[in-house]
């Protein structure tokens, strides 16, 4: 990829002539060096695991915050540039406040996916509705979420791509992740299997040794809704790997 | 000022004056009663403005989607353009969310499109009729600038001064000792609607010509034209 | 200038309707009496006996039904002792017509109901006056006062010719409660007369209290 770069990996506007944004491409490398992440959809809800990197000691665990509540139903994990991504959570948060608002329902997993790819691909475009962000944003996104069509799983890229996924991995260890993903998958696993199975293959691709302190685990479902899994919890299933 | 003044037009007193009017009262009446697998609609089909008639034939009930209508009574301009306002809406909802909207999402959207112009309202009275995401019908009855309740049956426009107290009575079982409220059937609703219409027709020369009875169940809307008095 | 008060006729509320029946006649009205949107008392009756098979309502300005009340007595006991027999009807719908009209350019408020039974022939009899005496003799009901519409929306479908004493009370009391339900200046109590050629049954009505 860096063997084609040349003027045209500078401007958001410009493609190259070999038809590429260089700029969304280099968004999506950013990703990878961010920390994984891992959403499962089950029929009864839906598990996100996620990477926390202690860089430091002296650093509180509890301060990195990579999966955040979007509404009641909707979670959201995130890789990459964490900041970038609170414009996007900020975004999704005000999209389905607004859809309450207006319509007196809960939003569509897809379209809070819609929502936020419409704001990320806004990159470069001050004029059209007040200044946007001058580059790509460095993250992606899974939305994990229960709705009216059941358990629902969308990942969102710098690109402003959003597909609608049974399991996915981000970030790092996405690569291996992915693989390990697709031959643990089944349509008729269960949400307990899915936890045990995301910790597991976070477990292998993760560099420190995996604990309660340095993942981050949540579940939505129909019946609760977005809910952090307890750090005991995780520590249970942890131990039993 | 003389009797002969104030039969001219405004500016005929004063040509430099003139204030605008911006809203009309165009009559007609509506109905609405819900019952556990349908929803009934009716409305006059008399067009006035003052004593003059402009239709007498023109329905105030309008289809939304294919198990939600809107029935909107007041000044006929506001009706069609609050009309249009949300089939604008609800073409982008189904293509923006690739499903229809639901009745009570059109019944929350109804709303607040209405208190957007809360500085200068839709002169109209709406009821939104429709069957839930249960298929059980389901009334929703506004006030111009929003204010929404759902209703298990209601009445709105011209009329409703001689309607409501009818169905409260008949409906709602008010006032009768140890009455229960009836199990509403379409021949109950048929009836007690084409009745109140017939009353309201005597004594409100807004209300007449015919009545329109819609009947939504989950196999789509029924239609029926009933005659009205006519003067 | 922004004021809320709107017409006199409807400054303290209140609310009449007559009927006619098979042989009977009936006369209801509700029992508040306000001042604007404040209740001041929920006993104040504004039907009022003339003679033993005779009865009007008074609704509108409470002042005006008092004073109207008082000069129809005056005049209705003058006409018994001059007359020696008792006042029909048709003759105090007359006395009420030039009792409003005298005062034609400054009028009672009030728009008088009558409900009777002519003594000399048993016909029921009700009328209904504009408040300058402007009357009509109707062949089903007459209904006046604050919530009027709502009367004529119920009386028009509840009500059904040849009514027997029982069912025209049920018809008036039903009529009469569920129309001032829907109306904040009336209500609060209601009283029913059903009159017959030999009997008056008088009843007060149980209703909601708001």
């Amino acid at each position: 990829m860096f063997l084609t770069r040349s003027e045209y990996d500078r401007g958001v506007n410009t493609f190259s002539p070999e038809g590429r944004l260089f700029q969304v491409e280099y968004a999506i490398e950013a990703i990878k060096l961010g920390s994984t992440a891992i959403g499962i959809q089950t029929s009864d809800g839906v598990v996100l695991a996620v990477e926390k990197r202690i860089t430091s000691p002296l650093m509180i665990p509890a301060t990195i915050e990579k999966i955040v509540q979007i509404d009641k139903h909707i979670g959201c994990a995130v890789s990459g540039l964490v900041a970038d991504s609170r414009t996007l959570i900020d975004h999704a948060r005000v999209e389905c406040a607004n859809h309450w608002f207006v319509y007196n329902q809960d939003m569509k997993v897809e379209s809070v996916a819609q929502a936020v790819s419409n704001l990320a691909i806004r990159f470069g475009d001050n004029d059209s509705d007040g200044p946007a962000m001058s580059r790509p944003f460095g993250v992606a996104m899974l939305f994990a979420g229960v709705d009216k069509s059941g358990a629902q799983l969308y990942h969102l890229d710098p690109s402003g791509t959003f597909l609608h996924f049974c399991a996915k991995a981000i970030g790092s260890g996405s690569e291996g992740a992915q693989q390990s993903l697709q031959e643990a998958y089944h349509k008729s696993m269960t949400l307990d299997e899915a936890l045990k199975t995301s910790l597991s293959i976070l477990k292998q691709v993760m560099e420190e040794k995996v604990s309660s302190t340095n993942v981050e685990v949540a579940v939505i479902t129909k019946e609760k809704g977005f809910t952090r899994h307890p750090q005991d919890e995780v520590e249970k299933i942890i131990s039993a790997l | 000022m003389s009797a002969e003044m104030l039969a001219m037009s405004e500016y005929g007193r004063d040509p430099r004056k003139h204030h605008f009017s911006p809203y009309a009262d165009n009559g007609g009446t509506t109905i609405a009663i819900a019952g556990d697998d349908f929803v009934m609609v009716g409305s006059d089909t008399r067009l006035t403005n003052y004593s003059g008639i402009l239709s007498r034939n023109q329905t105030k009930v309008f289809p939304l989607t294919e198990k939600t209508m809107i029935a909107s009574t007041g000044c006929w301009a506001d009706v069609l353009s609050l009309y249009k306002d949300l089939q604008a809406k609800l073409t982008l909802y189904s293509q923006e969310h690739h499903d229809e909207m639901s009745t009570p999402a059109i019944a929350q959207l109804v709303s607040t499109v209405l208190y957007w112009r809360r500085f200068f309202p839709y002169y109209v009275s709406n009821m939104v009729i429709g069957l839930d995401e249960d298929g059980s019908g389901v009334v929703y009855h506004y006030d111009p600038v929003g204010h929404m309740e759902k209703l298990r049956f209601s009445s709105a426009g011209a009329s409703v001064a001689q309607i409501q107290p009818l169905l409260d009575n008949q409906l709602g079982a008010l006032n009768m000792k140890d009455a229960v409220p009836p199990k509403v059937t379409k021949a109950l609703a048929h009836q007690l609607m084409h009745d109140a219409f017939i009353s309201a027709a005597e004594r409100d020369v807004k209300t007449g010509d015919s009545c329109i009875i819609y009947t939504v169940t989950k196999d789509g809307v029924a239609e029926e034209q009933v005659k009205l008095r006519r003067d | 200038k922004i004021t809320y008060f709107q017409s006199i006729l409807s400054y303290n509320g209140g609310c009449v309707v007559a009927m006619k029946g098979k042989n009977c006649v009936a006369i209801a009205s509700d029992l508040r009496f306000g001042v604007q949107l404040q209740t001041i008392a929920t006993d104040f009756e504004r039907v009022f006996e003339v003679g033993p098979n005779l009865y009007i309502g008074l609704p509108g300005l409470v002042t005006d039904t008092q004073t109207v009340a008082q000069k129809l007595q005056y005049r209705t006991k003058m006409y018994e002792m001059r007359e020696g027999r008792q006042v029909r009807p048709q003759t105090l719908m007359a006395m009420v017509q030039n009792l409003l009209y005298e005062r034609r350019f400054g009028p009672y408020f009030v728009e008088p109901v009558i409900a009777g039974i002519d003594p000399s022939t048993n016909e029921p009899f009700i009328c209904a006056f504009d408040l300058i005496g402007c009357a009509s003799t109707p062949g089903d009901f007459c209904v006046a006062g604050t919530c009027e519409e709502n009367l004529f929306g119920m009386c028009e479908t509840l009500w059904r010719e040849d009514l027997e004493p029982e069912d025209l009370f049920e018809v008036i009391s039903q009529s009469l409660v569920n129309a001032f339900d829907r109306d904040a200046s009336s209500g609060w109590g209601a009283v029913v007369h059903i009159i017959e050629p030999h009997q008056v049954t008088t009843r007060r009505l149980k209703c909601r209290q708001d």
